[in-house]
């Protein structure tokens, strides 16, 4: 499966490129078959994409999270788990579509790439980065399905449409991502604390992104209460959702790009 | 209605959820912006991570007051945020009875009010030392640690194919007097434990320890700190020390570097019938005349190096505290994620205030 790891990388994208018009499709036409095609595209490129995770992983005897092409690959995978969780228990179909375009851009960007599966550095030779890596991503893929239903409501209450799910639904199911995402990020962190002391002697850092990423799990901790007061709920807690997935971009992509970090591929 | 006494109410306000937001949010905007003045001051931050809190907050508010006043503000409101929680957690438990379905959720108070206060202990007690040489062989006070030592038993380098470093081997060896502490292979992401003592490795070096010399009817000898050379003739030369770069104060020797520059070694010189001479030998000049008195020559072939292994040891008597507060919030957090679903197939929604 290795050998053909480019070709098999095309035809993932293809199906997941494949799945969005028909969602499209679906969206105003509702005509059943067309959702059947979509999720069935998916399915297809999300069993492909897990194959070659786990041949990566047990050709590495790790899982490959260390440089850029393995953390936008596995990265890609979370957020397509994330909404193949949402779209096949709630149907949340187009209303979770961004987090679909989100993982083509990550997907798109990799296709040219070095697949090869760098060695292992004894620093990342432990199961807490492991885990570590994967709450942190699944994690980040919830905080961007929360941000996608935000937007959805936040369109359905200022231009109602009746083709949008109910706002009472969207609510619940933000509420749902959010939690998720905190529970996901919580493990994340406890790992990464314990890492930290075992490796640098401390188990909380001030360099910039640990910082950040408590900030992160501050903020959605924050957003887990934030339901409980009325003035929060639905509108509030949509553009909280806006807010919070501005923090993770930050967090992941604006602390790379902007300032320097010593965790340069999360 | 009853009316609620102004102890009922101080109460309620300490376990009020629209507080714990407000200091939550001021708390999250201030490490917000100060975590970008960090960023940008290296020079005033750049110790932070080796430094227990309390103690560099102290020395940087002499210095920097005006930039470090957010850390100072963060501090406090994180301290009040965590006895908001504690608080709420003490509700919580004063009614349990009636509130032990949440049990998950207040795990993952419980896990946060350990881990601040975790973190304030650490802050205030604990001691951080970067940079700890370790020779093999030899015995190295644990900085903070009154009466303990180190001894690295053995070291071994790993380098990878290209000749970079890629991990460090230490045989390490905890102990008080002569009684062993605690024995380790210390090395990336294995460090040495032994209570709140955590030893992590973090990088190796060498230094010159003395040099090969020729001796005339001696031949090639190592002259380095605690050889003793017997001489021809029954007298006896004892190298006391060496410094491998040193500058001359009057007729005294001060190091000045670690770098090979100017070496120069403290000798003891005995011959029977003499009284003993004890002086330095810079090797850039000529040999001292007592030396040349007693016959000895010395021809300085080639330095000498020992490797060393540089580790950190940093105390934190909060670590503990901080592992139990993880463990409730895991624990917790898996309840509140099960019970989370079967509340929400049986429709249960939590008071809305
Ligand atoms: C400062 C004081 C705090 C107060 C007063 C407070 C209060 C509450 C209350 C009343 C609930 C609702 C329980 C229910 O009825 O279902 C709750 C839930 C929760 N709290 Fe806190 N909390 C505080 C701090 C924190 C902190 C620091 C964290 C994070 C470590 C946290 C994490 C959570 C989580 C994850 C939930 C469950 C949310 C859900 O069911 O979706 N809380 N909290």
């Amino acid at each position: 499966m290795l050998a053909h790891q480019p070709v098999i990388l095309n035809i993932i994208f293809a199906c997941y490129l494949a799945a969005l018009p028909c969602y499209l499709l679906h969206f105003f036409r509702h005509k059943r078959g067309w959702r059947v095609l979509a999720v069935s595209a998916m399915l297809t490129g999300f069993a492909l994409q897990s194959a070659l995770l786990a041949a990566r992983w047990l050709e590495a005897g790790y899982l490959p999270v260390t440089n850029l092409f393995s953390t936008q690959y596995f990265f890609s995978w979370a957020l397509v788990l994330t909404y193949l969780y949402f779209d096949v228990r709630y149907r949340v179909g187009s209303s979770g579509l961004f987090v679909v375009v989100i993982n083509l851009l990550l997907l798109g960007s990799v296709l040219q790439r070095d697949p090869e599966i760098p060695i292992l550095i004894p620093s990342l030779d432990t199961p807490l980065f492991t885990i570590h890596i994967i709450c942190s991503f699944t994690g980040y893929a919830m905080f961007a399905m929360a941000f996608t239903l935000g937007v959805i409501y936040l369109i359905n209450r200022y231009i109602p449409n009746k083709r949008l799910p109910d706002p009472v639904v969207l609510r619940k199911l933000n509420e749902e991502a959010i939690f998720l995402g905190f529970i996901l990020f919580s493990i994340c962190m406890i790992a990464g604390c314990i890492w930290a002391y075992i490796a640098w002697g401390f188990y909380f850092s001030w360099e910039i992104k640990s910082l950040w990423s408590f900030i992160v799990w501050l903020f959605y901790a924050g957003m887990c209460h934030a339901k409980f007061i009325r003035r929060w709920q639905g509108t509030g807690y949509a553009w909280l959702s806006l807010l919070g997935f501005g923090v993770v971009l930050f967090t992941y992509l604006g602390i790379g790009l902007l300032l320097e970090s010593s965790h340069p591929l999360e | 209605m009853n009316r609620l006494t102004v102890s009922q109410r101080l109460w309620r306000l300490c376990c009020s959820l629209k507080l714990a937001i407000v200091l939550a949010s001021a708390a999250t905007l201030f490490a917000i912006g100060g975590s970008l003045t960090i960023h940008f001051h290296p020079r005033i931050y750049g110790n932070l991570d080796t430094t227990p809190l309390a103690q560099w907050l102290l020395a940087a508010s002499r210095d920097h007051a005006g930039e470090i006043w957010w850390l100072w503000v963060t501090g406090v409101l994180f301290l009040l945020f965590g006895l908001n929680t504690l608080c709420c957690f003490v509700d919580w438990l004063i009614h349990i009875n009636l509130r032990w379905r949440k049990l998950g959720e207040y795990l993952i108070h419980l896990g946060f009010v350990l881990f601040v206060g975790a973190f304030f202990w650490g802050s205030l007690a604990g001691t951080r030392t970067d940079g700890v040489r370790l020779f093999v062989g030899a015995l190295t006070p644990v900085p903070g640690n009154p009466g303990t030592y180190l001894r690295l038993d053995h070291f071994e380098p790993v380098m990878s194919d290209n000749g970079r470093p890629l991990d460090m081997i230490n045989q390490l060896t905890l102990l008080r007097g002569e009684s062993v502490l605690a024995e380790t292979v210390a090395k990336i992401n294995h460090p040495l434990i032994y209570k709140d003592l955590v030893v992590t490795v973090m990088s190796f070096g060498q230094s010159a320890k003395g040099f090969q010399v020729l001796i005339p009817n001696l031949g090639m000898v190592e002259l380095v700190p605690g050889q003793h050379l017997r001489l021809p003739g029954g007298g006896r030369l004892e190298v006391l020390e060496f410094l491998p770069d040193a500058v001359r104060h009057r007729n005294q020797w001060t190091a000045r570097s670690e770098r090979l520059v100017d070496p120069v070694f403290r000798l003891r010189l005995t011959r029977p019938g003499l009284e003993p001479w004890e002086g330095w030998y810079p090797l850039r000049e000529e040999i001292p005349f007592p030396l040349i008195q007693a016959g000895v020559r010395i021809w300085p072939k080639q330095p000498l190096f020992a490797n060393y292994s540089l580790v950190r040891a940093n105390r934190d008597p909060g670590a503990g505290v901080a592992l139990a507060g993880g463990i409730c919030l895991l624990i917790g957090s898996l309840i509140a994620l099960g019970s989370f679903y079967r509340k929400r197939s049986r429709g249960d929604r939590p008071e809305i205030v």
